[in-house]
């Protein structure tokens, strides 16, 4: 990694706090993709071979300020974005001790294992985390951490605290809306002990999504349904339906194995909005790599298991009038999914700084039937 | 010519590296460092001395990722960025030739290095070698 480092060299370890060090490091990603078979589309990717809408490049700059005190910035563009640079991570930090960091501002929320560096392809071995799991739709969140690392014999432990909300935009069914999630809690925890490594992360928080102009067919928008709903006296069943400060949790467990050559790694996650029309999301993946030398193929397994509500509707049945139920109903059933998927590729280190990869990609749409296939090439360079 | 020629292929070969390395702490440190804690140094799990490196490239870097740091260079470098990106940890900084390496581990008190072994100096104690 390419560091310039101004003001004070190095090789006097020991200096004074006066002098500030800043530190450029930086990544990228030239993903490139296409379906194999035409009106196919998978992950942002249509049957036409095209290299913007996984690429992306990053600048991170981090400023030790002395005493203790640093400050990070990410500055990210993605090629969906049309490269449009914004900061991903943006946040000051404070070592309490060796062992204690505290971190305030913009941060990666710490669903997963590799939440952390997401973004970073050349961290891992795939073209893309399993997005089955990792298809979550935020990654970021404004807020305040506390990371911490022991040694339990001879285990490694690094828990982290997280507090804090987010309040961006999501993708529902194709269309950006708002999306605030509030009062996130939420603690992770991973030990390592030689090869094998364990994660738990549990998070909670208050979900609104402004689902309003979401489209359920040509002209009836879910702001329009839940309004009717509203005018026949059925708030109760809209406030069962409304993701409106709703009670969210997220719950993960992983396991990695990794002796140098064998690499195994998987994650399994359970997602629940309460009283809302959004399904409860059980998913899972298992990933098997072994690298011979430079060259490291893997296959992977993805469930995605998402259960609809039927709960919120099943009382209306008999008496909401058919024009009202049926839409209520679609609303909430079509929030029902159950995908496998199967992945096969190999990462291949062609030079000290950068990794040439290739996936292939197939999903299987145990409800409707639906097959798509995808293959993706990409190289990934840290600097 | 021929000089030339020898020299050429000295510098282009990736010369094949099975020297012992010899880890190398200031004078006056009296830690008793096992492999478990040189990795565990090597990776940031642990701060106690002051870990650095050679330069990317210099002949005993990539044998001592292997052996000191615990995984190819490659894998360690994976492993770096996954702490970098998220403002986690930094890797040991990195010295241009083993005469610095020498220089800056006989300077520091809290500095953990290490060079070939046949290149060890009085200005430093080896502590642990590698072989």
């Amino acid at each position: 990694m390419i560091k310039f480092i101004c003001a004070a060299v190095v090789a006097s370890a020991v200096s004074s706090a006066a002098v500030a060090d800043v530190t450029i490091n930086g990544f990228a990603s030239i993903n490139a993709g296409a379906t194999t078979g035409s009106n196919e589309s998978l992950y942002g990717y249509d049957d036409k071979f095209e290299l913007k809408n996984e690429s992306l490049f990053a600048i991170q700059l981090q400023s030790d300020l002395g005493d203790k005190l640093s400050v990070t910035g990410q500055l990210l563009g993605r090629g969906a974005d049309d490269f449009d640079v914004d900061f991903e991570w943006a946040f000051l930090s404070y070592e309490l001790n060796d062992q204690t960091r505290v971190s305030a501002g913009r941060l990666r929320t710490p669903f997963f294992k590799y939440s952390d560096f997401l973004d970073v392809g050349y961290a891992y071995d795939w073209i893309r985390p399993p997005q089955s799991v990792y298809g979550l739709g935020f990654a970021n969140i404004e807020g305040v951490s506390l990371y911490r690392t022991d040694q339990l014999g001879r285990m490694d432990s690094s828990l982290q605290f997280v507090l804090g909300n987010y309040d961006s935009t999501t993708s529902f069914s194709g269309t950006e809306i708002d999306a605030q999630i509030d009062s996130i809690v939420g603690a992770t925890w991973e030990l390592t002990q030689g090869s094998l490594s364990g994660r738990v992360a549990y998070l909670v928080g208050e979900t609104t999504f402004d689902t309003a102009p979401v489209q359920l067919a040509p002209g009836v928008t879910l702001g329009g349904l839940f309004g009717t709903l509203e005018q026949v006296g059925l708030s109760a069943l809209v406030a069962d339906l409304a993701i409106q400060e709703d009670d969210s949790s997220f719950l993960g467990f992983g396991v990695t194995y990794d002796n140098g050559d064998w690499i195994i790694v998987s994650e399994i996650t359970n997602i629940e909005v309460d009283n809302s029309f959004i399904a409860e999301q059980d998913s899972y993946y298992l990933s098997v790599g072994h690298r011979f030398g430079s060259f490291t193929p893997y296959i992977s397994y993805e469930k995605d298991d998402n259960t609809a509500q039927v709960d919120a509707y099943s009382a209306y049945q008999s008496t909401l009038p058919a024009q009202l139920f049926v839409p209520v109903k679609g609303l909430v059933d079509s929030q029902a999914a159950d995908n496998d998927t199967w992945n096969l590729g190999f990462r291949y280190d062609f030079h000290p700084s950068a990794a040439f990869k290739a996936q292939f990609t197939d999903q299987d749409n145990q409800l409707t039937g639906d097959r798509r296939s995808l293959i993706s090439v990409g190289i990934d360079l840290v600097f | 010519m021929l000089n030339r020629i020898l020299l050429l292929i000295c510098l282009t070969v990736a010369w094949p590296a099975y020297a012992d390395i010899a880890v190398i702490v200031h004078p006056s440190n009296t830690a008793a460092i096992d492999i478990d804690e040189l990795n565990r140094l090597y990776t940031g799990r642990s701060s106690a001395l002051t870990a650095v490196n050679l330069a990317e490239g210099m002949p005993i870097r990539s044998e001592f990722d292997e052996k000191g740091a615990g995984r190819a260079s490659a894998q360690l470098k994976a492993y770096w960025s996954k702490l970098v990106f998220t403002g986690k940890g930094t890797p040991p900084a990195e010295l241009a030739n083993e005469a610095a390496m020498l220089e800056h581990v006989a300077a520091n008190p809290d500095a953990i290095g290490y060079v070939d072994a046949a290149s060890v100096n009085g200005s430093v104690k080896v502590i642990l070698t590698l072989e």
